[in-house]
């Protein structure tokens, strides 16, 4: 049985006549070529393909976080021109950059648009590989560096809330912040680290803006960098339904990656360029009010989306689980997420059966599970109405409470 | 004195010498020999400025006043205490002397360690009825008239007060008597307040052994806290029966001003939103010295708190005019106990407003003007127009703000314009145009430079989604024109050697 062909499949077209003699076209090129060593690239850019099949789509998704990527750092780097990282300074910085600096509001608005976009599209990412089941040997350290960059990615978004100094930011880093408390033993320590010492202040501000500007950006360099690596050594992976289909990975139908492959991407590129256009015009990103260290924490304080699940559960916890006393609703909490993640670092290694090709019946329950009260607790959370009467009804941890250990559920 | 003495030998040896040259003066001698005398005078011993003299300089004579003996005994061993709060036996006869020890305990007398016997005298060590005779200094009250001097016995002694007090109030016995209260009860009128009417309500005037429960004025459950002052005066200044018949300047003392009070916007302020900077009856009237304000001194009633209006209504020529018309000052416009929250409608010359009820045409009182008129419409008018100039930046910068765009700075800036407004409306007090209208241009200044980035932002917002349809043009296309592209170009199979 041959192998279904794409529809505009057709055969190759036959090339010019060697005149032997290099036109100005190929003379440029074999300057920098020789020069700078490009021939690897250009025969790894030759021989990288991508599978075609019902579920091609999934592959733009790891090209479009690159991209979105892309766009955070130019418009990061513009930001920095004109941002002052301090408590003084720093609202009013982005105040003058959303008023004053020319298109400085598209380029905060794309930042900022961008960045949840770009979780999103990495939720999705990390989604459609395990559906696909792309993290299944020799892949594992594919899935692990990505699941790195999500953790990075999440960092950079909890650190750049906090850097326009606004009241909204403030408190929610405050609570955020607040739950590493909660981690057994080195929870203090954890405390500590984030906030620079007992309290979010302007040293706060400091440490998050060196994470997000150099620490970040460098770790994502490298985990990028292995990632990529590690997508062209072991190549595109082929669904485990084709393999079975056409005998073998290589004889499933694919498409080269330059440049078939990336004029789709471009496509979907240019799409992302003007929904984040779109986006930043109509729905400029809100600046807020200065943050007030001195105020109480308005009403409804929550963080960003992507965190809103874990938020949203760990408010809802009782103090003291099934009234034991010593079972601290907020730490079983941290606990359970922590569990959460490390199973979801581990799933190459969890689906025994995935190299030989067997169900994944109970992983599957599992993720099935996990998505559900992802997607459950971030609706409840974005739909539920600020309690007026109660505004600071967050979770709160022995370092906002100098009086003792924290209740849950009270102002 | 031998001191004194010393330097002024000098002098008189001076004034002598003088005496001899002034000899062709007479007049200049003689007065040079009476200053001489005088001098002599002051120094001799007896004489009244010589006992002043006797004073260390700056330091003048105190008033002397009675010293007032503290008997300290201990309760175990006080009979006044033993006897008097056990008579709850239920006979008439014993009730009337009966003082419940809870009562005492929230008394201040009580609390400072003031006993039966340092008010009312007698011999607390002697458990019979005749220690209330005891070296004849027992104290009984047995007229409201004696209530005033027996309470002041103490409150007006600085050295006794000053045990309880590093810096005592002891003036409230001379203020009561200059009040209408203790005027009347001079008189011999016995229905009025005294010191525990107020102290000590409930009980009031009422001459029997209850009153031992007053409480610091400081605190909360006192009568005479401050946000209970005004009920306090409405049990006897509401009580039609005890006002009827009482007359003030020949007027009926009316009986409504607590009713009036509590609606007005110092007895919302207090009695509703707890505001303990909102005035009370006695801070208009004075409290021990109560008494209403004069017809010239109602502005300044006013002006201690609302200082700066006060300051500017005294400069103006219409504060003559009212004094000169018999016109209670800032009472003539804004009423007296029933004192609504001014509006900008109260002003200029429409119906109702306060303006209008003198100087309307044709029907003008008191002396006023058609000019008064006619600056009063040119004061409203500009009050008005700055007012309708803040809601619409505000009502602009909301639009901009809903859309997304960042006014957060000219929203900030927009509240000097009300500053702005409300420095006019107290300078409307002044009852000169240009002034208020000076007041009134730094607030115009700002409206039109909030109005200018309002509308700007509304625009920017504009251009931004005119910006983005054109930019998305090119997007689209591109992606057009790489679709056909895509679909043009062939997807060619794997090399064979892959």
């Amino acid at each position: 049985m041959s192998p279904a062909k794409p529809e505009n499949f057709q055969p190759e077209r036959a090339q010019p006549e060697d005149t032997g003699k290099p036109g100005w076209k190929e003379a440029v090129k074999g300057f920098f070529f020789e020069r700078l060593g490009l021939d690897g690239v250009a025969a790894l850019a030759a021989h990288k393909r991508v599978p075609i099949h019902s579920r091609s789509l999934f592959y733009f998704l790891g090209g479009m976080a690159l991209f979105l990527f892309g766009i955070q750092v130019v418009t990061g780097i513009l930001l920095s021109l004109y941002y002052k990282p301090s408590p003084d300074q720093a609202f009013e910085s982005v105040r003058a950059i959303v008023t004053e600096v020319d298109f400085g509001w598209l380029f905060r608005s794309i930042h900022s648009w961008s960045a949840n976009l770009l979780i999103g599209v990495l939720f999705l990412h990390i989604l459609t590989t395990y559906i696909m089941r792309a993290y299944r040997r020799p892949r594992e350290f594919t899935w692990l560096t990505g699941m790195a960059l999500l953790g990075v990615f999440m960092t950079f978004g909890f650190s750049g809330y906090l850097l326009p100094w606004n009241q909204l930011a403030f408190f929610a880093t405050k609570v955020g912040t607040a739950i590493a408390n909660s981690v057994p033993v080195v929870g203090k320590y954890l405390l500590l680290m984030a906030r620079g010492g007992e309290e979010v202040t302007g040293d706060t501000l400091a440490r998050f803006y060196a994470l997000h500007v150099v620490i970040l950006p460098l770790s994502v360099l490298a985990l990028v960098g292995g990632h990529l690596f590690l997508v062209q050594k072991h190549e595109m992976s082929v669904p485990e339904d084709m393999i079975k289909k056409y005998g073998s990975a290589k004889k499933a139908p694919s498409m080269p990656f330059v440049p078939h492959f990336l004029l789709r991407d471009m496509v979907g590129w240019y799409l992302a360029l003007g929904v984040l256009a779109a986006l930043a015009a109509l729905f400029p990103w809100e600046l807020g009010q200065k943050a007030d260290p001195f105020s109480s924490a308005p009403p409804g304080i929550k963080p960003e989306w992507y965190f809103l699940f874990m938020f949203q559960a760990l408010k809802h916890l009782p103090g003291q689980l099934f009234g034991i006393e010593w079972l601290e609703g907020e730490v079983v909490g941290v606990l359970f997420f922590g569990l959460l993640g490390l199973m979801v670092l581990l799933v190459p290694f969890l689906d025994r059966g995935a190299a030989t090709g067997r169900p994944r019946r109970v992983l599957n329950f599992f993720a099935v599970l996990t998505v559900v009260f992802f997607l459950y607790m971030t609706a409840w959370g974005v739909l539920e109405k600020p309690a007026q009467e109660q505004p600071a009804k967050t979770p709160q941890t022995t370092a906002d409470s100098p009086e003792g250990p924290p209740v849950k559920g009270t102002p | 004195m031998n001191k004194l003495l010393s330097l002024l030998t000098p002098a008189l040896l001076l004034v002598c010498s003088r005496i001899r040259r002034a000899k062709a003066h007479p007049t200049a001698a003689l007065l040079l020999l009476v200053s001489a005398l005088l001098l002599v005078w002051a120094v001799l011993p007896g004489s009244a400025a010589a006992e002043d003299a006797k004073l260390p300089p700056g330091k003048p004579a105190e008033p002397k006043m009675p010293a007032i003996e503290i008997k300290s005994i201990p309760d175990a061993d006080n009979y006044c205490i033993q006897c008097h709060t056990q008579l709850d036996t239920g006979d008439p006869k014993d009730q009337k002397f009966h003082i419940p020890l809870e009562s005492l305990k929230n008394d201040v007398h009580w609390q400072k360690g003031v006993r039966c016997q340092d008010c009312h005298g007698g011999d607390p060590s002697v458990q019979e009825i005749k220690a209330h005779q005891a070296n004849d200094d027992f104290r009984a009250i047995k007229s409201p008239t004696d209530i005033p001097n027996f309470c002041g016995r103490c409150h007006s002694n600085i050295e006794y007060m000053r045990h309880f007090n590093p810096s005592p109030r002891t003036d409230q016995l001379a203020e009561y008597w200059t009040s209408g209260h203790g005027k009347k009860l001079k008189k011999g009128d016995p229905q009025v307040a005294t010191c525990i009417s107020c102290h000590d309500q409930p009980h009031g005037n009422a001459i029997d052994l209850k009153p031992h429960g007053i409480r610091p004025v400081n605190e909360p459950a006192s009568p005479v806290y401050h946000t209970k002052v005004a009920q306090t005066c409405s049990k006897c200044h509401s009580d039609q029966k005890l006002m009827a018949g009482r007359l003030y300047k020949d007027k009926p003392l009316p009986c409504d001003e607590y009713a009036k009070w509590s609606k007005s916007v110092h007895g919302e302020a207090l009695l509703k939103k707890g505001d303990l900077s909102a005035p009370t009856c006695n801070n208009c009237h004075g409290n021990h010295g109560a008494a209403p304000p004069q017809m010239d001194s109602v502005a300044n009633a006013c002006g201690s708190c609302h200082g700066k209006i006060g300051r500017l209504f005294a400069e103006t020529k219409m504060r003559h005019k009212f004094e000169k018309e018999g016109l209670p000052g800032c009472a003539t416009c804004h009423s007296n106990h029933e004192i609504r929250k001014p509006s900008d409608d109260l002003l200029g010359m429409q119906n109702g407003t306060f303006c209008a009820r003198c100087h309307e045409e044709g029907k003008e009182k008191h002396g006023a003007t058609l000019a008064g008129a006619k600056a009063a419409e040119t004061i409203h008018a500009d009050l008005e127009h700055l007012k309708n100039g803040i809601h619409e930046a505000d009502k602009t910068l909301t639009e901009a703000e809903e859309k997304g765009m960042e006014v957060s700075e000219p929203k900030f800036h927009l509240q000097k314009a009300s500053d702005s407004l409300t420095n006019a409306r107290t300078q409307i007090h002044s009852f000169k145009v240009n002034v208020v209208q000076t007041a009134l241009a730094d607030g115009e200044k700002v409206v039109k430079e909030v109005q200018g980035k309002a509308d700007h932002a509304l625009e920017e917002y504009q251009y931004r989604r005119y910006w983005l349809a054109i930019s998305l043009v090119p997007i689209l296309m591109v992606i057009g024109l790489l679709i056909l592209y895509i679909r043009a170009m062939p997807i060619p199979e794997k090399p064979v050697d892959s």
